[in-house]
């Protein structure tokens, strides 16, 4: 295996094309362009055997993504932020299909006011549409998630489609090393797809999606979908352990770091991690016990792995980079559900907003996240929503305002 | 609470006579609510609407799974298994059908209960009102009167439904008089309030995951509508003089759901069993071998399986 440097969107696009995906529709938005221009190049030079179609929206691009797997073709997609809320409401169809195609979102935080940076209320937004959502951290997760992704979705337990998730800017314009796996390992752990459900057929028409009326079959066909993400669960550690077996990398539903002895622990999701394990090492050479734990599988739910790996803790902080107006932390809300029937759940359960459309997440707010946590464990009382805003954003923003009123 | 339950055929003022009901029921001070429910919107397709009222606040809604009264606005529904008009209808329930058959008719192979009226609404509308389908003043009057609601209440229901449904002034006052001989026609039944149907709880099935074969809003046996016979939503039917067929096949490249087969002397053979009687195929014939001739009610032509 060599590996060699490149962006989490070409390692995205290199996801695809070791997963042999027969059809790619497209659009492009900032930050994913860069995917579907490395595919639409290899598909030109014949690198890649799929049909690479152009499309006018993300919405005809969903449509056809859709439209495409359901004949029992593979197919790839990517998109991000307002391209995937105008996509929002063919999501709920294809999963509905049961159609088990991988669409991959470059997070962007959501207009307006406009922006281009990352937050994840984008891909939260489409956590309750049937997809099954992995958050990668690093440009190799990017690559490997999506083996695995089409491996979980095309399996019989499961069939729902799967959005794999990467942070605009800071993966997917960030180069890393990345290690290609040997295509010929690549078939082993993804054997064809051959959908029982799907095909097509002239001599065998088959009807997907048809009304249903009076609740009876809706809700039936409903709990299926809940049941087969939930299937996911044990279909993700099968994956896992045959994915570690031929490459050597390993990915569980949650990642522990140094949790073993931690006393308080910070929950964060996709690249912002990196920083969060920083944090934890920093607070460490204070003589802290901290811990991190990243969600990387955000549906199915891991609440199992969730409450084993926070269980008997002094604190807990969620780290949310998104914001639910008149809620709060999208994340946190998951986090404390799956903690009330825990016995032995920490003593206080603590919420953070940060990294809003690419917010800095400093040091010094790391070291604040820890100490106000530490300080709520002690009281045995939760806290937040905190909004991090350090003081020197604020003095920034009272500038900017100064400046758009004409008052500088 | 009085619970009435209408039955009818998209088109035929079901919803308009329910609604009617719930004003005039409102209009004599009571607590009043009613919803209708239908699938995809379909002239011909059965429909169900609901009336409940009462001098405390409602605590239900949607469908009427128990009524005092159910109206049926078109007998054919009775032999309609899908249309459910006698879900829940016991022996109490009183019950209201707009035919121009007899009550022994109908009775004939149907238990229909004790307090059962038969009138046929259709052909009053037809004659004073010179429509077939005008008869949601008329069904509305008789629930009234059934349940025992005031003319007063029933004369402003009908205006203020009507003229929400931009029915013109002469026209309201036409169906007026009409409901009014309707109203008094019937008498009030003696209904049997404050029923109670034992409920038991519920034996909760666990769902259990099942392939996407099974799991997954997929139909793959081709050709199943034949299954659902839809003979029953005409008022008229295509019927060919034969003698006048040119056969040029335009009845068979325009019938909108396919029932419309050709012979070896290339004549149409219509499938009466699912023909739901558009009349497009009379309108495109060129040689007017087609005619579209009214249902006789009752008639064997067509029997829901």
């Amino acid at each position: 295996m060599d590996s060699q440097m490149m962006t989490g969107n070409l390692a995205a696009a290199w996801g695809a094309r070791l997963a042999d995906v027969d059809y790619i529709p497209a659009f492009p938005i900032t930050p994913q362009t860069e995917i579907v221009e490395a595919l639409a190049k290899w598909c030109e030079r014949g690198e890649v055997a799929a049909t690479f179609v152009s499309m006018d929206s993300e919405h005809s691009m969903m449509t056809a993504a859709g439209a495409a797997e359901v004949t029992g073709a593979r197919v790839f997609t990517a998109t991000s932020s307002q391209g995937l809320l105008h996509a929002f409401e063919v999501l709920y169809s294809i999963s509905g299909w049961r159609a088990p195609l991988v669409l991959v979102n470059v997070s962007r935080a959501l207009a307006a006011p406009i922006t281009l940076e990352s937050d994840h209320n984008d891909v939260l937004a489409a956590r309750d549409a049937g997809f099954l959502q992995i958050h990668a951290e690093t440009c190799q997760e990017v690559l490997d998630s999506i083996l695995m992704a089409y491996r979980i979705a095309e399996d019989e337990r499961v069939m729902l489609p799967v959005i794999v998730n990467l942070d605009g800017f800071t993966l997917s314009f960030t180069r890393e090393p990345v290690s290609l796996p040997d295509p010929d390992m690549v078939r082993r752990f993804l054997p064809p797809f051959r959908p029982s459900h799907l095909g097509f057929a002239a001599s065998s028409p088959h009807a997907l999606g048809v009304a249903v009326i009076g609740g009876t079959s809706y809700a039936y066909f409903r709990h299926q979908m809940h049941l087969a993400a939930q299937n996911a669960l044990e279909v993700h550690r099968e994956a896992a352990d045959s994915f570690h077996a031929l490459f050597g990398r390993r990915y569980d539903l949650v990642e522990g770091y140094r949790l073993e002895d931690a006393d308080d622990v910070l929950v964060m999701t996709n690249a912002g991690a990196s920083k969060g394990k920083a944090a934890v090492d920093a607070a460490r050479a204070q003589g802290k016990r901290g811990g991190l734990l990243r969600l990387r599988v955000i549906r199915p739910w891991p609440a199992e792995a969730i409450r084993e790996a926070l269980r008997d803790r002094r604190a807990v902080a969620v780290l949310d980079q998104n914001l639910a107006p008149g809620q709060g932390g999208i994340l946190y809300q998951e986090v404390a559900a799956c903690l009330y029937h825990e016995a032995r759940r920490p003593r206080a359960l603590c919420s953070f907003i940060g990294g809003l459309g690419g917010q800095n997440l400093s040091e010094g707010e790391f070291q604040a996240i820890f100490e106000q946590t530490a300080e709520a464990g002690v009281a045995g009382r939760g806290l937040g929503p905190v909004l991090l805003y350090s003081a020197e954003e604020h003095r920034e923003m009272t500038h900017l305002q100064m400046v758009a009123t004409g008052n500088a | 609470m009085v619970a009435v339950r209408f039955h009818g055929r998209g088109g035929q003022g079901a919803k308009t006579a329910s609604r009617i009901l719930g004003t005039a029921a409102f209009l004599s001070g009571y607590v009043a609510q009613d919803s209708p429910i239908y699938g995809a919107e379909r002239r011909g397709a059965p429909v169900a609407a609901f009336t409940r009222f009462s001098r405390e606040p409602i605590r239900e809604r949607g469908a009427i799974t128990y009524p005092d009264v159910i109206v049926v606005a078109d007998a054919s529904l009775l032999d309609d298994a899908t249309a459910r008009v006698v879900d829940g209808m016991d022996d109490q329930t009183v019950l209201f059908v707009n035919s121009s058959l007899s009550t022994d008719a109908l009775r004939a192979h149907l238990s229909l209960p004790e307090q059962m009226t038969v009138r046929d609404v259709t052909g009053i509308a037809l004659q004073q009102l010179g429509q077939r389908e005008a008869i949601s003043a008329l069904l509305g009057a008789v629930a009234a009167r059934l349940v025992g609601l005031e003319w007063e209440s029933v004369r402003l229901a009908i205006t203020r439904e009507l003229q929400d449904l931009a029915v013109t002034a002469p026209v309201i006052e036409k169906n007026l008089t009409v409901a009014k001989q309707c109203y008094d026609s019937s008498g009030p039944a003696s209904l049997h309030k404050g029923r109670s149907q034992a409920i038991s709880v519920a034996a909760l099935h666990r769902p259990i995951y099942e392939p996407p074969t099974k799991g997954t809003a997929r139909i793959s046996a081709a050709g199943n509508s034949v299954l659902r016979e839809t003979g029953g939503w005409r008022t008229f039917r295509p019927v060919l003089f034969a003698d006048k067929c040119n056969g040029c096949w335009l009845c068979f490249a325009y019938c909108p759901d396919g029932v419309i087969a050709m012979n070896q002397e290339d004549r149409p053979v219509v499938d009466y069993a699912h023909c739901k009687g558009c009349q497009i195929c009379v309108h495109e014939c060129p040689t007017h071998a087609l005619v579209a001739e009214r249902e006789a009610e009752g008639g064997v032509a067509w029997t829901a399986k």
